[in-house]
């Protein structure tokens, strides 16, 4: 094996001391001369028509620099679907519709400005259940639509899947749904903007977009008739993103309209309160699902029909269908595959982007239905998977090209790590649940590029500017070690800069696990384009032949006699201070050879595929329906651990957020509003909810990637759920099929199981109407 | 956060003269997590608050040898009462109930009076004092009066003060010899909840180790206030405590109870879980009895 | 109403005028203008603007600033050395990978600090007991509490990961 120096290292963050001291500075903690705090008023009503909007009280209030409703506004178009609107006209579709914003010279003063806009509603019928919203004559959320049901056709039929039906020994066939989970961000939203005399645009956002948020407030600018000038939006610090940070929302458009109007900064902060109501959340699904085997345990089709709860507005949750075809028609071998799926606009809150992208829901109701098939078919659940595994070579029904895969070797080590085997105490089963997901890069835009520019200065140290966002995950640290690698420079020597779009070139942004493989890419493109000019140098300098000088500690040396080398500063210095002096820069582009989908949704979407098995052991409490986790093991193939310190973080913590998923997690909605918009009562897992978890790794070096690396982002919460429900099942013999997995519905399930009603009677029985179920 | 002004008496007598001075403009402050919480929310507007926290008083639980009674002081904070060898030793359902509330922060500043004056129905607190047995004793304008803790929760949020009135300490009355006693809060994460159920069961034996004596058996959230399930606790006396006799006290606790449908959890599962909760800390508190007569750590 | 406190702030005494319907957290990010302690919440259910008050860790969100008169109070800015040297704790969430997004890191770490102060053994139900009121959504926890365990006179454990198989072997230039 390459002995590497920067590269497999438990290296530290690059930001971890800044953030350990205090020192980082997130949105929250910067305040702009002159500033003022905007504050945003939301609807009162699910679905309501505006009949007026006073804000005289409002604008009379001292401090209150400007009052914004619609009617203010231009015409800014938001959303996937340009559905949305900064603020709303005419009507609201959600209680978090924005109504009317406000600037003041303190937030205290914003929020009482707020209290003195009266909005005047006539309320709609409004409709909750996307089923009762797809009906015909349901109410519109859109009238322009003219259905509720987005045109957006979420559809394909690879091999005949119907034929299949009937020559399948085994068939299973089931509904699963999922629930409103959110990101909880520990840093919440905000933005800052402020226009120059120019009016060119700089905004200070959380975004995980950066080029693509510039793109979209260029096109607010010109919706504001100042089109041709300048966006610049830089990054604080970001305090986690997890797919929250993927779309622009009201918010950013509120501010860089306060701040136009007030020509002051302008900056809107959410509280705890407001990130829960008015950022979006995981799609919710409901799944019917039904797979098919022969008698040999293969699989012969899946077929799938998913209805999606869009809620009121398009953002990049209406597009997750696009993700989720690839566990659909990708994990493991299916010949004939069937999927559609409809979004549905509700009076909800609006969905987004949520780490997995789809890729949960959907992989919740295969790996369930895996392990109902197995049973029928008389198979243990990891040989049925086995007999079914993706293999290096592979090219799915979809297109999917399998370049690396250690699938088996995942379900394997979970097998060996978990016991699978042993015999298990009373009450006690497990699970498991595989995955794929996009490891080298995801083409869902035009581009899935990312830009890197390199220069050295006259000390051998790096300024590196790159397109990526780092809110957390370490793609900064992973970028310096692989420069690092490249070059023989330490990864202090390193100083990477991806926090403004004036300075950082084009990338697509941080999603779809795709940082490490395109950024790193990216990085490493541009270093070797460096340690090109660098060898050239060094040969000259050293008097010897191109191929037998190597970088090497901060050195270029002659690989035969070590006596033979000259610091790399030492070399830029001579190179920039003799006559005719040059300097050392790069750019490189990156753009992965993979592929947008095609009309049939055919397409090489990734240039690699990562894999990864969870296995679960529980003991359920048979009285109280409680799953206590008591081991849980997380194989992936990762290709290359770059940073197998920060790796395990980002599986540990995917680990986590999805256990929350599977028993604990769920925006509570009621009539579309969220009834628990708080830390208490949203359940995110706490230290003393931390399980034994153990990540092996395996290392299959794919050949595309930087060092041999694949994205792991996210993963770790992918198939969470499904081991989780899978090892109930063997514990207790109940499959529980909606998300969370709670107390409530495991008790329900068991007493249903021994044919008894939720209050323990038999079923039947005389005395069964005491049993006052309320709910 | 809306403007105030802070007081900060020293004595009992000087915060309600305080208090009279002000009415209705103004709010008792202890540890202030609620309060606080409360005045940000915008559901409490107090133009003053007066502090109690700097009354000279005890700052931890204590025991009155003569008595037998253990008092614990209203503005003592959680922290104080869980880390106190006294309670942990004696009075487990009491450490129980308060090292699980909120978080290690939240319990060093937040007061066991803060909680109990609450008056929620899910107040851990409570429901440990009230299995105990604890009387209220109250300080106001017209003198010192003292009252059952169980009849101080009148409803949700609601307890028995006059205005003015505040509540200075719970005195729990000497434990009969050959009791144990403990306490659970039910909830979906092993930290920072609030109960969806909170359980407490008392038992106090016979000499022969398993005829019961004495029973409590107090629900949280089972009802608009904290209750006992005295059915319940009837069921027991003079029976042999075992699994079945604690499972026959748990169903009829259940039917006692009160439960409804809230965002945190549902009736039917409430009821249910009455009836197992009450049998398992039935057999913790039988168990510790049980160790502490061998021992020789029976209360005096 | 304003008031005068005294109080020693990271090791330096303080005078100063004070409203009194301040929280501390407004005290220390607003007014001091220490913007390490972070607000999550503001409602003492995240721990993200945890403090140690005369040796306790508080939310300073629901802590009034009043309140610290005649006090000591602790922010993440007290911990390093002046020199800018780590202290063992902070050293320890850098090298263990038990910082991410760190926004809840000095609120986790000062609550790390308040629990070793008092208990410089403290074993791992002990450490996830004291941060249990701090929130992280990034790492699972699982660093974090390595982290701490690392400092805290009980030796962490081995690192997880093992990489069992390698295909291709060398690669790499």
């Amino acid at each position: 094996m390459h002995n590497f120096c920067s590269v497999g290292k438990r290296v530290p963050k690059i930001d971890a001391v800044e953030k350990a001291t205090g020192r980082a500075q997130y949105i929250q903690d910067l305040k702009l001369p002159g500033m003022l705090y905007g504050k945003i008023l939301y609807s009162k009503f699910p679905h309501a028509r505006i009949v007026s909007i006073d804000t005289s009280k409002a604008k009379q209030l001292p401090g209150v620099r400007c009052v914004l409703t619609a009617e203010d506004i231009p015409d800014i178009k938001m959303g996937v679907y340009k559905d949305n609107r900064p603020l709303k006209k005419g009507k609201v579709c959600s209680y978090r519709d924005e109504v009317a914003a406000v600037a003041a010279v303190d937030p205290e003063t914003a929020d009482e400005a707020l209290n003195g806009v009266e909005v005047i509603y006539e309320p709609l019928p409004a409709i909750f259940d996307p089923e009762q919203a797809m009906k015909e004559g349901a109410t519109l959320i859109h009238e322009e639509h003219k259905t509720n049901v987005l045109r957006m056709p979420w559809k394909l039929h690879y091999g005949d899947v119907d034929a299949a039906k009937k020559e399948a020994a085994h068939i299973v066939e089931d509904r699963f749904t999922t629930t409103w989970v959110t990101h909880c961000c520990m840093g919440a939203s905000g933005s800052i903007a402020e226009f120059d005399p120019a009016n060119n645009l700089k905004i200070y956002s959380n975004t995980q977009i950066p080029s693509l948020a510039q793109k979209d407030f260029l096109d607010a600018l010109t919706a504001m008739g100042l089109k041709g000038n300048r966006v610049r939006v830089i990054k604080p610090v970001i305090g986690g993103g997890f797919g929250s940070k993927l779309d622009t929302y009201a918010y950013e458009y509120i501010a860089i309209l306060l701040a136009y109007h007030t020509r002051r900064p302008v900056k809107v902060e959410f509280d705890r309160t407001e990130e829960f109501i008015a950022t979006s959340t995981r799609q919710p699904t409901i799944t019917y699902i039904s797979q098919g085997c022969d008698q040999n345990g293969k699989l012969l089709f899946r077929d799938i029909n998913m209805i999606l709860d869009n809620g009121a507005y398009t953002s990049w949750g209406a597009t997750t269908p696009s993700v989720m075809m690839m566990p659909i028609t990708s994990l493991y071998r299916v010949p004939n595959v069937r999927y559609e799926a409809k979004c549905v606009y509700t009076n909800n809150t609006y969905a987004q982007a949520m780490r997995g992208y789809g890729n949960p829901q959907a992989t919740f109701a295969i790996e369930s239905t895996m392990d109902m098939l197995a049973e029928k078919a008389g198979i243990d659940p990891i040989e049925f998977r086995r007999i079914n595994a993706n293999k290096p070579g592979d090219v799915s029904t979809q297109g999917l090209r399998i370049t690396t895969c250690g699938l088996e070797e995942c379900m394997d080590a979970v097998k060996e790590k978990l016991e699978w085997e042993k015999p298990k105490g009373e009450s006690e089963g497990v699970g498991l649940a595989s995955l794929i997901h996009v490891g080298g890069g995801a083409r869902v835009y035009k581009s899935d590029g990312c830009g890197t520019i390199i220069k050295m200065n006259d000390f051998g140290k790096i300024d590196l500017f790159t397109g990526a966002t780092d809110m957390g995950q370490g793609s900064d640290t992973v970028i310096a070690q692989i420069v690092a690698e490249e070059l023989g420079l330490q990864i202090e020597d390193i100083h990477v800069i991806h926090t403004d779009t004036d300075i950082c070139p084009w990338d697509v942004g941080s999603h779809a696990s795709r940082t490490t493989f395109v950024a790193g890419n990216a990085a490493l493109g541009a270093a070797k384009k460096i340690k090109a000019r660098l060898l050239e140098l060094g040969a000259k300098q050293l008097e010897a032949p191109l191929e037998k000088i190597a970088l090497r500690d901060r050195h270029i040396q002659h690989q035969d006699d070590s006596e033979k080398r000259i610091e790399i500063g030492k070399l830029l210095r001579k190179a920039h201070f003799s006559h005719g002096g040059q300097m050392l820069m790069a750019e490189y582009f990156y753009d992965p050879a993979n592929e947008n989908m095609g009309k049939d949704f055919r397409g090489n979407m990734s240039m690699t595929y990562t894999f990864g098995t969870h296995g679960v052991k529980v003991k359920v409490d048979e009285e109280t329906g409680k799953v206590k986790i008591l081991n849980y093991v997380a194989a992936h193939d990762v290709g290359k651990a770059i940073n197998p310190m920060l790796l395990e973080g980002q599986v540990y913590g995917g680990v986590m957020m999805g256990l929350g998923y599977a028993l604990t997690e769920q925006v509570i909605l009621e009539k579309g509003e969220n009834m628990n918009p708080n830390f208490r009562d949203y359940k995110i897992l706490t230290a003393k909810d931390v399980v034994p978890i153990e990540a092996p790794v395996l290392e299959t070096y794919d050949k595309d990637g930087p060092f041999g690396a694949k994205g792991i982002g996210e993963p770790g919460c992918v198939p969470t759920a499904p081991a989780i429900a899978n090892a109930i099942y063997d514990a207790v013999g109940v499959r529980i099929k909606d998300l969370p997995i709670t107390p409530e519905r495991v008790l329900a399930a068991i007493r249903e199981k021994k044919g008894l009603d939720l209050c323990g009677q038999e079923l039947g029985r005389d005395d069964v109407d005491e049993c006052i179920i309320e709910e | 956060m809306r403007k105030f002004t802070y007081l900060v008496p020293k004595t009992l007598d000087e915060a309600i003269s305080l208090y009279q001075s002000y009415g209705e403009r103004a709010k008792y402050i202890a540890g202030g997590t609620d309060v606080l919480v409360k005045i940000k929310e915008g559901k409490l507007a107090p133009d003053y608050l007066i502090s109690l926290k700097h009354i000279i008083s005890q700052d931890r639980p204590f025991l009155n040898h003569e008595t037998g009674e253990l008092y614990v002081g209203a503005f003592v904070t959680h922290r104080m009462i869980e880390t106190s060898p006294l309670v942990q030793a004696h009075y487990p359902i009491l450490y129980d109930a308060v090292k699980n509330i909120g978080s290690v922060q939240i319990r060093n500043v937040a007061t066991i009076g803060g909680n109990l004056v609450n008056a929620v129905p899910s107040a851990d607190g409570a429901i440990p004092l009230i299995t105990l047995d604890g009387k209220a004793n109250i300080y106001g304008a017209k003198g010192q009066r003292s009252v059952d803790l169980l009849r101080f929760f009148l409803g949700p949020g609601q307890c028995d003060l006059e205005r003015g009135e505040i509540l200075t300490e719970v005195v729990v009355p000497r434990l009969l010899p050959r009791t144990g006693s403990a306490y659970i809060k039910h909830g979906r994460r092993e930290a920072m909840e609030l109960p969806m159920l909170g359980v407490g069961v008392l038992l106090s034996l016979e000499a022969d180790m398993e005829t019961c004596a004495k029973a409590g058996i107090s629900l949280g959230v089972a009802a608009p206030t904290p209750i006992r399930a005295l059915q319940a606790e009837k069921h027991l006396v003079g029976k042999t405590i075992n699994e079945e006799t604690l499972a026959e006290a748990g169903k009829i606790a259940g039917e006692e109870s009160k439960v409804r449908d809230s965002i945190r959890g549902v009736a039917w599962y409430r009821r249910e879980m009455v009836a197992v909760l009450v049998t398992r800390m039935g057999m913790k508190a039988l168990e510790r009895a049980s160790r502490n007569a061998e021992v020789g750590m029976g209360n005096k | 109403m304003s008031r005068e406190i005294a109080f020693v702030f990271n090791g330096n005494k303080m005078n100063m005028a004070i409203e009194d319907h301040w929280t501390l957290l407004h005290l220390i990010r607003e007014e001091l203008g220490y913007t390490g302690t972070k607000e999550g919440c503001g409602s003492g259910e995240c721990g993200a603007c945890t403090v140690i008050v005369d040796g306790n860790a508080v939310n300073s969100c629901l802590y009034l600033a009043a309140e610290i008169d005649g006090k000591e109070l602790m922010t993440i800015e007290g911990l390093a050395s002046p020199d800018g040297t780590l202290h063992p704790i902070q050293k320890a969430f850098v090298e263990n990978g038990g910082i991410q997004c760190g926004f809840c890191s000095p609120g986790m770490i000062i609550s790390a600090k308040a629990l070793l102060d008092e208990n410089p053994n403290a074993n791992e139900e002990e450490i996830k007991e004291a941060i249990a009121g701090n929130l992280c959504r990034c790492t699972g926890y699982v660093q974090i509490v390595d982290s701490i365990k690392s400092v805290s006179g009980h030796e962490a454990q081995e690192p997880h990961v093992v990489a069992f198989r390698s295909e291709e072997g060398d690669r790499g230039d």
